[in-house]
């Protein structure tokens, strides 16, 4: 069957965002951060670094929820089930309580976490992400929605950025991807997430109008990534 | 007396001043007819949507253990409550079939001016506040709704007693404001424990009273708008 000008056009946008992801990792700040060498040192901040990322994902989907349609309310509140409160029933923590958990393999305590600071960088891209949630609807989901696309396995060619740091860990450091209890959980939990904002999209964003939304959200989402990512890569350098 | 216990106590006070206010008791005094009922029926739904667009924020604001809080404060409103099995919004749109309502006349129900006003107000308090605030401007809807702290009945049962008497709806058929006297009971209590953890100074409590003052500032006006708009109902 034919598809029809607006299953055309959302196809399109969804190919666009796919590669916006993908080139994400051609980036200089992706490139630089990728190809440092993780001594355990970088790491452990690393971790901690990421463990106020995560955080702040949870005030920025939140905001998401606020302001989205009432069925895509529902979406998100099952979305952050996996992300702060954990699937009991499936014996899995909270996203938070692993990246703990995970800094335990590199001899980092949970203190360790409370009393490390947030890199200064990282705290004016929290800004910028949570300035991004409190725009219209559509713009502030896909905002939120292409750092996990980002993070899809099964849309970033040569793996996502959470495989992509799991194999660092392994190639320097000697800890298994398996060992990685939050990198691990991110690799497959991703994949299911990424989809949904296409969800979203069929339909909600059936106008041109939308869909550029959607665009510009995860563009300038992306565009804080990179900085983030640089600022990131900036700290471990500063590290031994 | 600690800082907390007074604290609540004057959060008690506020919630049940609502009740003297020009504003609810121009609410109260509308006579219901039936067309006047599927009005409010209807703006309620809204209002719980609202609800859930300001939750949303609050949570977006918090620390993460009163994220938690909030998200299984949302599990009930957004996605199932035991107490009914079904979601908040559900159940009221169940609820408008008792009084001829069909889930239409909620899809495509007008906001009116006023009460957009209103709404527009939360979300600004949710959104921008200090945390504190904006989670106390939450909650004081569900405080002012808690039978056990207003004398006399939260505003559901208040709404759904004059259901019964005006209309010969028993509050049982009203399943949604049934609900609501017994949910926003443990909500309030529920949500009212994150004071104990995170009011610690004079600060704080300035936060969270500046919250509650701006939401029954706004709670009052939409009451009024809501009395007004059926007023204008014959």
């Amino acid at each position: 069957m034919a598809m029809s000008a607006g299953t055309k056009a959302l196809e399109k946008m969804w190919e666009e965002l796919v590669e916006l992801c993908n080139s994400q990792f051609d980036s200089p700040q992706f490139k630089r951060l990728l190809g440092l060498k993780f001594t355990k040192q970088r790491a452990q901040h690393y971790s901690i670094q990421m463990a106020y990322y995560v955080q702040n994902r949870r005030d920025c989907w939140g905001y998401v929820q606020g302001s989205v349609p009432l069925d895509v309310k529902q979406l998100i509140w099952r979305h952050e089930e996996d992300e702060l409160i954990g699937r009991k029933d499936q014996g899995k923590a909270d996203h938070i309580t692993l990246a703990v958990k995970e800094g335990e393999v590199l001899g980092l305590s949970a203190e360790a976490f409370d009393k490390t600071v947030r890199l200064e960088g990282g705290e004016v891209c929290f800004s910028a992400w949570i300035r991004l949630s409190q725009r219209s609807w559509l713009e502030a989901i896909a905002a939120s929605a292409i750092l996990e696309m980002r993070n899809s396995g099964e849309l970033v060619r040569a793996g996502s950025l959470s495989r992509r740091i799991g194999a660092i860990f392994e190639r320097d450091l000697g800890i298994p991807m398996k060992k990685q209890i939050n990198n691990a959980e991110h690799v497959v939990m991703d994949v299911e997430h990424a989809h949904m904002l296409m969800q979203v999209a069929r339909k909600y964003a059936t106008m041109e109008t939308a869909q550029r939304g959607i665009l510009r959200g995860a563009k300038e989402s992306l565009l804080i990534d990179r900085v983030y990512r640089g600022h990131l890569a900036d700290m471990l350098e500063s590290l031994a | 007396m600690n800082l907390v216990q007074d604290l609540c106590g004057t959060l008690d006070k506020m919630v049940n001043d609502q009740f003297d206010s020009v504003e609810f008791k121009t609410f109260f005094g509308v006579p219901l007819t039936m067309e006047r009922a599927r009005f409010y029926v209807v703006q309620n739904a809204l209002y719980t949507s609202n609800r859930r667009d300001c939750w949303g924020y609050v949570q977006g604001g918090a620390p993460l253990e009163v994220k938690r809080v909030i998200w299984e404060h949302e599990s009930d409103e957004l996605i199932n409550d035991p107490r009914a099995g079904m979601d908040h919004f559900s159940l009221t749109v169940k609820q408008g079939e008792v009084i001829g309502l069909k889930p239409e006349d909620f899809e495509y129900a007008e906001v009116p001016a006023m009460v957009q006003a209103c709404f527009h107000a939360w979300h600004h308090v949710a959104m921008h506040g200090h945390w504190l605030t904006a989670y106390t401007a939450s909650h004081m809807l569900e405080r002012r709704n808690n039978g056990k702290i207003v004398k006399g009945g939260g505003m559901s049962f208040r709404v759904g007693k004059k259901f019964e008497n005006e209309l010969g709806i028993s509050l049982k058929k009203m399943i949604s404001l049934d609900v609501h006297v017994v949910a926003d009971t443990e909500h309030s209590e529920n949500i009212s424990e994150m004071f104990e953890r995170y009011v610690k100074s004079a600060e704080d409590c300035e936060r969270v009273l500046e919250g509650a003052r701006d939401s029954m500032t706004i709670d009052r006006a939409y009451r009024g708008a809501l009395g007004y708009y059926m007023a204008q109902i014959h």
